[in-house]
């Protein structure tokens, strides 16, 4: 053992700036758990803090609470079952444009807002749509139409989010598809298309299923930020008119931990979300395994 | 290849429908830039989609001038050097290490770093954290706990096993030691990957404004991003004129009455996004060659 250390030494010491960093800024988080069962205010440590049993959780009888986890599920799954197809249709639809230079500048194009944040995404959000002067408002005052307060509406909260959430990420999910659906067999296609295959079920029949190992691992790989949809997109994008339906766990937790100093109740939260997503990717994986005989591990 | 008549018009949807998109996207970024090359109190009254009604620099002037823009801005431009060399480096050196299929432990190893990727123990334990190392309000608040991603230490360790064996070999026969063999062969062979990864760190840094907005309190040390997240909410313009620089357009009162909130906020957010803008057409295929690197399935 120790003639073998020594011979992987450098590889050792070339590892072991990460596994500090590993151990300070996501290990000791982790023993910060206990935070959750604990009265800890700033001053104390989270060690010497005193335990307080299950008092942290009293939120699960408050109404806020339900009303918060109900928004952050509806938001989910809204984002989900809109937003995890449409980068496999968009794929499909790229892969059957003929002409090449059209095509190249559709994916281009498609990929840039990826790399905005989504603080510049809220601007653009606020420039189309606010009362004062916002494009959107405008056109439909031009059409006769009563003006709009997308922004402070609980009812276009949903849309807002889920529509700019898929217009920033549809193009940039393309590319693994796309790269997937390059290393289809041609011999595939023309053995459909003598057996007179027409273009949807060749489709249905060969790309979507030589398509299935990259869809479950995406699948898999984008069950941690499925709960976690909150602290980027919906926090620039929050105020009081919309917090009713646009309050999530995410939001939830900073305004209590961050702005209110509940640190045991936010934690509490933030264990339960954690939670939430390790359950969501390995229930996953499994199924994955079952179905198709392959997961991530 | 001759098409048939079904084919051709869904050739047409197709096209027509793809076209929308690349519009959608183009569009907001033309009418921002619009809005903020127009005089505000003119844009205000509509109807400014495409092209300034009204050209003026007077916005661009008066945020430029801001020193608090012009503060967060060397904040953005030092976190995205740093922070993506250190980045890159840590990563790399890990990544390494962790090439050696024969490295004892190393299936615990990468164990301990696969488990992060899965749990975490969440946002105040980890602010907590901060508070104890002392990286609250400090600028290594946006290097050191992201200096380590364990998603590219994956990406890179699989890109370093693809490189022949031989090669490392022979090296080592030649008496190489492992930092040699890093320096001679294996960064000149990543040069590609490291791109695209260097790519995504920096946009993840230039992007990045929630450490600022709640890691930091301190106005000296926020981001231009941190920054637009205030001024998002803004209920006027005092967040910008005050401590502005350029007293000479300040000075000039008869346009500063021109100016709206809306205007400096389309000219602000232009300022970060426009180094974006320009520098992504040149950069586009390390992107995408990036996110393929990193899906060869392992």
């Amino acid at each position: 053992m120790l003639a073998s250390l020594r011979k992987y030494r450098w590889q050792y010491m070339m590892i072991l700036p990460a596994f500090v960093l590993l151990f300070l800024f996501n290990y000791v988080p982790m023993t910060g758990i206990q935070v959750a069962f604990k009265d800890f205010h700033i001053g104390l440590t989270v060690w010497n803090s005193p335990w307080v049993g299950f008092e942290n959780f009293a939120f699960l009888k408050d109404e806020q609470f339900w009303i918060v986890a109900r928004n952050t599920i509806y938001i989910a799954a809204l984002k989900f079952v809109f937003g995890f197809p449409a980068p496999i249709l968009l794929a499909l639809l790229i892969n059957e444009v003929r002409n090449s230079v059209f095509k190249r500048f559709v994916q281009s194009v498609s990929y840039l807002p990826h790399f905005f944040s989504w603080i510049v995404i809220a601007y653009i959000l606020q420039s189309l749509l606010t009362l004062d002067g916002g494009l959107v408002n405008q056109l439909i005052t031009n059409l006769g139409g009563d003006p709009v307060f997308f922004l402070g509406s609980t009812e276009w909260f949903r849309p807002m989010i889920v529509v700019s959430g898929m217009w920033k990420e549809v193009g940039w999910n393309t590319i693994l598809y796309l790269a997937a659906i390059t290393t289809i067999d041609p011999q595939l296609y023309e053995a459909a298309k003598v057996e007179g295959a027409g273009k949807l079920s060749q489709i249905r029949h060969i790309t979507i299923p030589g398509l299935m190992p990259t869809i479950t691992i995406i699948l898999i790989l984008s069950m941690p930020s499925l709960i976690a949809v909150g602290m980027d997109q919906i926090y620039p994008l929050m105020n009081p008119a919309n917090q009713p339906v646009a309050d999530v766990l995410d939001t939830y937790i900073l305004r209590s931990g961050l702005q209110q100093g509940y640190f045991g109740p936010a934690t509490a939260v933030g264990l339960i979300s954690s939670l939430i997503s390790l359950i969501l990717v390995v229930t996953t994986n499994k199924i994955s395994n079952k179905m198709n005989g392959e997961g991530l591990w | 290849m001759k098409l048939s008549t079904g084919e051709k018009v869904s050739q047409i949807v197709i096209v027509v429908f793809l076209g929308l998109l690349c519009v959608s996207v183009i569009y907001p970024f033309m009418y921002m830039l619009a809005i903020s090359l127009n005089v505000g109190s003119d844009a205000a009254k509509g109807g400014v989609y495409l092209w300034p009604r009204e050209f003026t620099l007077y916005n661009y002037e008066v945020v430029l001038g801001n020193s608090v823009i012009q503060h967060a801005y060397i904040i953005t431009i030092l976190r995205t050097i740093i922070g993506t060399i250190c980045g890159l480096f840590i990563t790399l050196i890990a990544a390494f290490g962790l090439s050696y299929r024969a490295l004892p432990l190393r299936n615990t190893l990468l164990g301990y770093i696969l488990v992060t990727m899965l749990f975490s123990g969440g946002l105040i334990p980890f602010y907590i954290q901060l508070y104890n190392l002392n990286l609250i309000n400090s600028f290594w608040v946006y290097i050191i706990p992201t200096a380590f991603s364990a998603w590219n230490m994956f990406v890179m360790m699989k890109f370093i096993q693809g490189i022949p064996d031989a090669l490392i070999e022979s090296a080592e026969i030649d008496g190489a030691n492992p930092v040699r063999i890093l320096y001679s062969i294996i960064i000149p062979l990543s040069k590609p990957m490291l791109a695209a990864l260097g790519l995504f760190t920096a946009v993840m840094h230039w992007n990045d404004w929630f450490a600022g907005a709640f890691y930091v309190s301190d106005q000296t040390l926020i981001p231009v991003q941190t920054f637009l997240q205030q001024l998002l909410s803004a209920q006027d313009i005092s967040v910008v004129l005050g401590s502005n620089n350029n007293q000479e357009a300040i000075a000039r009162g008869s346009m500063l009455s021109n100016v709206t909130l809306m205007s400096i906020k389309m000219a602000t957010v232009m300022v970060s996004a426009l180094p974006i803008l320009c520098v992504y057409p040149f950069l586009q295929k390390y992107f995408v060659k990036g996110v393929l690197i990193g899906s060869v399935k392992g």
